[in-house]
């Protein structure tokens, strides 16, 4: 379990957060209200040699680039061999790292037992085969591509997960998988049949040809795009932590407030198109106990507050999805 | 509730921000060989550059000499005084001074002594000595003070103390010897960085609208509810229960309510880089409250910009 909270607070303080979000209207440190996130800043394609980047903020302050949460997430597509390591179809790996200059109070133990808890949570959910892409794949029974998709927490003002969440479901959106074609390999007419097979397999006679895939390699089309968008982009899921005091919950806590907070409820919504919204992960972090029939409510509420953030957050990446093609045309045009 | 923006762009090279009559001293004044440097106009630099031979000149804090020329080992301005080359950091920790008042918060409890996170390169240490016990301010410190030490700070508490002396290895030790020092209640931390902390006469600051700031020296900055002078603890006697109570006052709506719009203006101010002091700080919440906003959207851009600019204004 991630522990609750990376820094300190004293008694007056937590008991000054709580009393402030338990009492009549609500009043939060900041003034927000409890269902309202800080700023967010996103941008798509920002490391340009992975397959698909971006970088999310939480509540960035003014001109100097200090004071929030903040993630860079970024895809890399690599040619897996379905002997080694590989599965048919190809398979998603999430990797969360947690630089050390946004927990300097952690040591190096703790850091490490962090950023192996997130990646576990993003893991889970992510690699599911109900999220899984149907272009992966490269090669039926031979290739496919494995995705690595890594995180980096350059910062940590709390709210860190719906951070992970957006930026991974950013980058997803943002990764483009190159086109292939297939080579088969064919012997030519006067030569005995079989001798040109480059990698059967020593169960099958090498003279038997029927079992044989036809294609036995590929190659990188050449085309002016990086290659198609993964399939089912639309399906990759949203995060939202309700933070829990007694009965009352509230979204995007800031490290105080996550200090002072005993109970946190992770919610991963996917809002397939046309079909229901789906929950597909939900963790519960803390010490503090919850009623179930409480629980049932904070589900139904999250499912909502998801809605309203996966909405903003799809509109976004469309945005992002133009600017991307702009930047690539004037790219074109410089290089010519 | 949610809404996503982009990006800003990163400021062009000429509009970082500068003291006018800083950058002319130095650019007109230093004869320093500034053919290396990458701003021309402009007495910025980063680690690793050559700023001038070493024989003409002596180095000084944030340089170092190899092959006989002086090299920044850090991002800042250059500064010059007679033959003595410095250079000052963008970003730095607290630097302290003896007298110096700071905010701190307790990182751990060891045997007759508090480590205490103070922003400076090393923890604090605040000795079993150097605080004010119950049942009278001076007295000798018994075993039965060393065994409950926790009754009076524990782990993540705030106080404001003084910088009493520093130790062989640089470490500052503070002292909480008056009525005005220790714990801290009733309120909210802001920690900004400390260059922009001025140095001012009293560094105990009482808005008139009911909200105590304690501007520590290291960046940490304390707002609270205001307590009234005849009300402070410890006036008559010392009653230990209340210097280190945990627990808060009732505080009203309103008050809260000045506490954030407080807080949020301070964000809003460290973060374009404007120096701290009372005037300030009143000068950006009357604004504020002429402007009748609610206290969240202050840290919207637009408004954080406004805000801004009506206080360079009224200077």
């Amino acid at each position: 379990m991630p522990a609750t909270s990376t820094i300190s607070l004293s008694k007056a303080e937590k008991s000054y957060i709580q009393t402030g979000i338990l009492s009549d209207p609500p009043f939060r440190a900041d003034g927000r209200s409890l269902r309202a996130y800080r700023s967010v800043e996103l941008e798509t394609g920002v490391a340009l040699l992975a397959n698909g980047s971006a970088r999310v903020s939480i509540g960035r302050e003014g001109i100097n680039s200090g004071g929030g949460t903040e993630v860079i997430a970024a895809s890399k597509l690599e040619v897996e061999d379905l002997n080694e390591d590989g599965v048919e179809g190809g398979r998603i790996v999430c990797t969360v790292s947690c630089s050390p200059a946004a927990y300097p109070h952690l040591t190096s133990n703790a850091l490490d037992e962090l950023q192996e808890d997130i990646s576990t949570i993003l893991h889970q959910t992510l690699a599911h085969h109900s999220l899984h892409p149907n272009n992966l794949g490269i090669l039926p029974g031979k290739k496919s591509w494995l995705l690595h998709l890594d995180l980096i927490v350059l910062s940590d003002a709390g709210n860190v997960f719906d951070a992970i969440f957006m930026s991974a479901r950013a980058a997803l959106w943002d990764t483009r998988v190159p086109r292939t074609r297939r080579i088969t390999y064919r012997a030519r007419k006067d030569h005995a049949e079989g001798q040109y097979h480059i990698d059967a397999d020593e169960n099958f006679s090498g003279f038997d040809t029927r079992r044989l895939a036809k294609a036995t390699d590929f190659e990188l089309s050449d085309y002016w795009d990086e290659g198609e968008v993964l399939d089912g982009r639309e399906r990759w899921p949203v995060c939202v932590t309700l933070n829990v005091i007694s009965q009352t919950h509230y979204l995007d806590a800031t490290l105080q407030e996550e200090a002072a907070t005993l109970l946190r409820l992770l919610l991963v919504y996917s809002f397939p198109p046309n079909s229901p919204p789906s929950l597909c992960g939900m963790r519960l972090v803390g010490g503090e106990d919850s009623a179930l029939p409480d629980i049932k409510d904070f589900i139904k509420e999250g499912e909502q507050y998801a809605q309203e953030l996966f909405i903003s957050l799809d509109a976004k990446l469309r945005e992002e999805d133009l600017r991307r093609k702009q930047k690539a045309y004037t790219k074109f045009a410089r290089s010519r | 509730m949610i809404s996503f923006s982009f990006f800003p762009l990163p400021p062009e090279p000429a509009t970082i921000h500068e003291s006018p009559q800083h950058s002319l001293h130095a650019s007109h004044d230093m004869d320093i060989d500034l053919a290396h440097h990458f701003l021309h106009d402009s007495n910025l630099t980063l680690p690793g550059e050559t700023l001038t031979s070493s024989h003409a000149y002596m180095r000084g804090h944030g340089t170092y000499v190899h092959n006989e020329e002086v090299i920044a080992s850090v991002a800042g301005t250059i500064e010059r005084v007679n033959k003595l080359v410095t250079v000052r950091a963008l970003r730095a920790r607290y630097n302290p001074e003896i007298g110096d008042l700071v905010v701190g918060r307790i990182t751990e409890v060891q045997p007759r002594r508090w480590k205490v996170d103070a922003n400076g390169r090393q923890d604090a240490v605040l000795m079993l000595s150097s605080v004010n016990l119950p049942g009278g301010v001076q007295r000798r410190k018994l075993e039965s003070d060393e065994l409950q030490m926790r009754n009076f700070f524990e782990e993540g508490d705030l106080l404001v103390a003084e910088v009493q002396a520093f130790f062989s290895d640089g470490a500052m030790s503070l002292h909480t010897r008056s009525l005005k020092y220790g714990k801290l209640r009733n309120g909210q931390l802001v920690s900004v960085s400390p260059a922009l902390i001025r140095r001012l006469k009293s560094h105990f600051i009482s808005l008139p609208c009911g909200v105590d700031l304690i501007l520590g020296l290291n960046g940490y900055i304390w707002v609270s509810k205001h307590v009234k002078e005849n009300e402070q603890e410890g006036e008559e006697g010392f009653d230990a229960e209340a210097v280190y109570s945990n627990q808060n006052d009732e505080i009203d709506m309103p008050t809260r309510s000045a506490i954030s719009r407080v807080t949020n203006i301070i964000r809003v101010l460290a973060s374009h880089f404007v120096p701290l002091s009372d005037t300030i700080i009143l000068d950006a919440y009357e604004w504020a409250m002429e402007q009748d906003a609610d206290v969240s959207e202050m840290l919207h851009q637009d408004n954080s910009f406004a805000l801004i600019s009506a206080v360079r204004g009224r200077k």
